[in-house]
Order: C-alpha cells, then structure tokens, then sequence
C-alpha cells in the first residue's frame, strides 16, 4: 500500500508538473483561504494567550466578577451587532457587593473598577485627550501587579483629587513623563499627578482598559462624577490561595445572589475563563473573516475538483490501461484523490506559512503578537486535507467508473 | 519440456459455454457473441481470425475480464468468473492475464521502464524490486537502452515490444493480443511475432486476435470468427502435433530473423 501511495504521489506530482499554470491556479484558491484562516487562528490564540499569560502571571488565583451573564451569542444578528444591547447598561453590581466579596475569609485582596465617561485635558490647553479614566481602591496595584515607577499609587490618606497616570498618558499630556505634581482636569474637576504607572508592554489585559494611557483616581473621586454611586464594572479577587479559589467562587456567587434579591445578573470568572477574548467586537471580525476564508475554501475546492474533472477526461485512456494491468477501482479513485490532495496539500502549507507571514505583519500595528501553537498548522493543514478530500473525491470515483474498455477506446 | 507443461494440463485454463454478449437495447440490441463455446488448453498459441465487427475484441475483453458476458458461462481455470466482484477481476488481471493492444496503449506520461513496471505497482512489489524486474523484461527484449525514453521518443516495433515486456512483467500465464501488429509494418510484425512464438514456447498460454492471414503461421490453433460464432477451428479439423507445430513456427520464424533471437529460442 505504502509503494501505490509513493507511486501515486509521483505520478501525481509529474502530471500536475505538466499542467503546472493550472495546477498553480488552483492551489492559489486554497492557498489564499487557508492563509485567511491562519491568520485569524494565529491572531485570535496570540490575543487570547496574552490575557491568560497575565493571569498565569499572577498566579492563578485570581476571579474576575463582572456584571451581567456572559453568554455566546443566540443568533446571528447577536453576533453582527457589534455593541450588544447591555453595552451601556447600568451596572448590576454595587458596591455592596465589592465590600461583601472582600469582607471574605479566603480573600486576600479584592478591588473594583469603575470606567468615569470623560476626557483629560491639561489647563490651557483646549485638545482633550481620550484617556481610559478608572476609579479603584489602592487594593488594585497588589491584585492586577502593577508597578509604579515615579511617585506613589493613590492610597486611603491621599488627597481625593489626586491620580496616578500611565507612562504614555504622561508623556501626551505634558510632553515628558517627569510629571509628578502636574495638573490637569476630567469634567472641569482638577487631579494633581502623584504617580507614574511603569510601562506595561501588552495594552490588551483582563482589565480592558489600557494601563500605559490610563488615569487612575480614587473610588470616591469616581463616584462624585455620578452623584456618589459607583458604577463598577468589574471587581477584581485576588484569593489567599490559587487552591480555595473555586469554593470561593461559588461563596461569592451566592453571597452577590442574596445581595441581588435571588436575580443572578453577574458572571464570575476565574483561572482560563478570564482570558476567554473579552472584545465582543475582536469576536465578530473574527466569525467574518471565519466565514470569508470558509468561502474562498469552498471555491478553492470548486476549482480542485474541476481541474480533476479535467484531469480524468484527459486521461481516460490511462485509466483504461491501468485498470487493463491490473488496477482495480479502488487503485484509480486512490491515484486521483491523492492527486487531488497533493494540491489541496500544498496550498494549505504554502496558505500555513503565508499566513504566519501575514498575522506577523498585521501584529506590527496590533497591540499583540501573532501566537504559535500545535493547533493552529494542525487546523490550517487539516482544513486543506479535509477540503481535498470533500472536492477531490468525485472526480476520483468517476475516474474509477469508467469502463475500461471505452476508456481504452479513447483516441485510438 | 515444453511438451510436458502441455500433456499435463488436462482442465482447460479457459473454458466458455454458450458465451452471448449483446450491446444496445431493443431494436438497436445486436449480439456480438453469439453462443460461443470455446476451450483453451494451457499452453495453446491461439490466432483469432475474421471481418472487421465479428466479435474478436470482444472475445478477448470479455476473456480478460475486461466486460462482462450477458449470458453463458466462463471459467478460468475451472473456476467460474461472472460473479466475481471488480476488486476480485482486477486481481486477477493483475495476476494471470496480460495484455498486449494494437495501439500500444503506454501511458504517455510515463518512461519506457515505469511503464513495463506498471503492473508491478498493482501488486504491492517495492519499487525499487519492480524497476529491476522490469529492467530484467526489456533486457530480454534488447530494449535496456531505451530504458529511459518516453514512448514517443521509440519506433512502433519498439513501443509494441516495450508493451509485451509491460505484458509479461508479472509473469501471467494467459497473454492476451489484441491486432498486436496492427500498426507495425511486415518487418516489425515478424519479429513482434517472434517475440510472442518465444513467450509460447516458455509454456505460457497466448490468444492473439490478428487480421493478417500471415500471422497466423505462428499460431498451432486458428479460430476463426463470423457475426459473433466461431466459423471455423483448426483444432476441430486437425488434431495438431504440438511439437511439430514448434518445429514449423521456428523454420517459419527464422526468415530475416536476428542471430541472437534464435539463440534465445533454442534456450
């Protein structure tokens, strides 16, 4: 079996050679979909495993509870909206349920997020600048590690109108990042630089804000922006040991329950969960572009199996001799799949290796890497195997059908 | 030698009964065999004979379980063939059953020595084993040199020996001729013959469908054929010595033939 198929796959290889512009045509359309689809693969799993390093990172103790039920999208029109219908929402979780979760016994650290809708800009100057503006408790630096490199982050004692900024922020907005004690103004409310945050290489985390570019300001400086009531949209956990984290999460689950009238409108996440890609919006361009590589799979295997079906007519008389020497249907529907798979083959190798190309250029502007794992050559080449395989399959048992003795008729 | 190997085959290899074949339906239905019964001893030279559309290639498709008979009984061997599955007639091509086409019929795409090693791959041989038997098969017919060639770079006579040597590579015990010196001039035809009459005399069994009453002197049985019946068979009329016939094939073969070839036949 072994010597049909090193046969077969020279006999393969010489007749593609003799057709090489069309078999080069061909293998182009598999090639440009599996080139599509390993970029996506290679993004997505690089965007994914950038999160879950962070979280492996901090030692896998941590849980994340972030408001509403994190659920994949029902039906398609979920999926092409990019901004769901809770997207401004009102938080469901309070600050209740931050100070009962970190009242906890297996709680080392806990500390809220609350996003302040608004943008920086320094006295004088009339360009606001878009900056993520976070309201936390000093707990935030222990739990999410973040590191100060100038100054100090906010803590209890520190005066309310005063923030810790991100390296790039700092640089943006006073053109140096030597800014401690520099002013400057969110909503017409005044903050005085104390700290410079360090900067941090991934701008993607579990957070979702961008610490490099970020201001952090105290909770209680938050909430005078909304009438004292904090919108918090994740509280972050940091549990004593990574061993009592999931009897933590089901504690948690039910204290925020009975806090919540028996209404379970939140989602904990802990250990992977957490890296699960947050941006809904990452998600969809990725279904898109699952499904553009899909299409352009199919009618690379369209042209596959058109180009057989050439292939066959072309040789029927040679099919008609080998089945006169011995070769059985089994043997012709063998040589014309394998023929077929030599081209999806190597399309999707070449579409593999394009690919990586591609996701390495495209992560020059993205604000992660392209990531490399086994799954993603094994889906990519797997896909090329699997289209070869689904295109090639009808020409090949054509070819076997063919009586042998009109076949040898053929041009005699 | 050759006289033992043919006294002590007493079933025939081939045995038809009441063979019919038809083709088309209703009124365009048309019989191209017609009834035919048939024995073929092992060892037996056969030249099949008659007008064009007497049934002749037909004979030897269905012979080489190439199309199937509509009606009637074929053994191979004592063993009745009509219902053997596709897989099974394949193997049986590949084993016994050699065929040699009066258009050559070599894959074009393939060079001299990867088409005599083509029925080898059918058969599980490693290849390099069957690029060295087949190497072995185009020795024996002076062709070694040409190994390499693509068929349209050989003669005709050549290309039809290339296509004997593919023929007898896996050793079949039945050779089946279809107008093998069809396209090849008197010359070439002779010395195809005589490749064949040598084949014959190594005790293999050869049925060769010709429309050339010279070729016929090789044969030790002459078949002929008309609308689809066997009209005449020498074997029915004359009760033919073998050895004799031997005898006269190779006087007969020895016009314009090569020294060497009849040094390969006296082996």
């Amino acid at each position: 079996m072994r010597l049909l198929l090193l046969n077969h796959i020279s006999v393969a290889r010489e007749s593609l050679r003799r057709n090489r512009m069309r078999t080069a045509l061909t293998t182009l359309g598999i090639t440009l979909g599996v080139t599509c689809m390993t970029v996506i693969f290679a993004l997505s799993y690089g965007a994914t495993k950038l999160v879950s390093d962070q979280v492996d990172a901090l030692g896998g103790n941590l849980a994340v509870i972030r408001p509403g039920v994190d659920r994949s999208p029902q039906d398609l029109r979920e999926v092409v909206a990019p901004l769901g219908g809770t997207s401004f929402a009102v938080s469901s979780l309070t600050e209740k349920d931050f100070t009962t979760v970190s009242e906890l016994d297996g709680v080392d650290k806990a500390a809220p997020l609350m996003s302040v809708d608004g943008s920086v800009r320094v006295n004088g100057n009339d360009q606001p600048i878009n900056a993520p503006i976070v309201a936390t408790t000093p707990e935030l630096a222990t739990v999410s590690d973040l590191k100060v490199r100038e100054g100090q982050f906010i803590d209890d004692i520190t005066n309310q109108n005063t923030a810790v900024i991100g390296h790039q922020l700092s640089v943006d907005l006073f053109g140096t990042d030597q800014s401690i004690g520099q002013v400057f103004k969110v909503r017409g409310q005044q903050f005085t630089v104390i700290g410079i945050l360090s900067p941090v290489e991934d701008s993607i985390n579990y957070n979702n804000f961008n610490i490099n570019n970020a201001v952090i300001i105290n909770l209680t400086s938050g909430k005078s922006f909304n009438h004292g009531i904090a919108q918090i949209r994740q509280i972050n956990i940091k549990a004593k040991e990574s061993g009592q984290l999931p009897g933590l999460v089901k504690r948690m689950n039910d204290l925020i329950v009975t806090n919540h009238n028996g209404e379970r409108d939140f989602t904990i996440l802990s250990g992977s969960q957490i890296a699960k890609p947050t941006s809904f919006l990452f998600n969809t361009v990725g279904v898109v572009a699952l499904v553009v590589s899909a299409v352009s799979l199919i009618i690379g295997g369209i042209g596959i199996m058109n180009i057989m079906l050439a292939n066959v007519a072309e040789r029927t008389r040679e099919i008609g001799i080998r089945k006169a020497v011995g070769a059985s249907n089994y043997h012709i529907t063998f040589q014309f799949l394998i023929e077929a798979l030599v081209m999806s083959v190597s399309g999707g190798v070449l579409g593999f290796f394009l690919g990586y190309a591609v996701a390495l250029l495209l992560g020059t502007f993205l604000p992660f890497n392209p990531g490399f794992t086994w799954w993603v050559p094994v889906a990519s080449i797997g896909t090329s195997v699997l289209v070869g395989i689904l295109f090639g399959i009808y020409p090949a048992l054509r070819a076997a059908r063919k009586n042998p003795i009109e076949a040898l008729r053929q041009y005699s | 030698m050759i006289g033992m190997k043919k006294a002590d085959t007493t079933t025939p290899v081939i045995a038809l009964k009441g063979l019919t074949k038809r083709y088309g339906i209703g009124d365009a239905e048309h019989t191209v065999l017609d009834n035919i019964d048939l024995e073929i001893k092992k060892g037996e030279f056969i030249a099949i004979m008659g007008p064009s559309g007497c049934g002749k290639t037909t004979l030897l498709n269905v012979l080489g379980l190439l199309d199937k008979p509509d009606e009637g009984e074929y053994k191979l061997d004592g063993k009745p063939v009509e219902r053997l599955s596709s897989a099974k007639r394949a193997a049986i091509r590949s084993d016994r059953i050699g065929f040699v086409f009066q258009s050559f019929n070599l894959v074009p795409r393939l060079n001299v020595i990867e088409n005599v090693a083509l029925p080898l791959a059918y058969t599980g041989t490693p290849q390099l084993k069957s690029l060295k038997k087949a190497s072995d098969m185009l020795k024996t017919f002076h062709l070694n040199e040409r190994e390499y060639y693509m068929p349209w770079q050989l003669s005709g006579g050549q290309t039809q020996r290339v296509a004997i040597a593919r023929a007898l590579v896996n050793d079949p015990s039945i050779i089946l001729a279809d107008e093998p010196t069809g396209n090849l001039d008197s010359k070439s035809s002779h010395i195809i013959l005589e490749e064949l009459s040598d084949i014959h005399r190594r005790g293999n069994t050869i049925i060769m469908v010709t429309h050339n009453p010279d070729m016929t002197t090789y044969a030790d049985r002459v078949i002929t054929m008309l609308d689809g019946r066997i009209d005449t068979d020498t074997k029915t009329t004359v009760i033919q010595n073998t050895r004799s016939s031997v005898t006269k094939k190779v006087s007969l073969g020895s016009r314009g033939k090569p020294a060497k070839k009849t040094k390969r036949g006296k082996k």
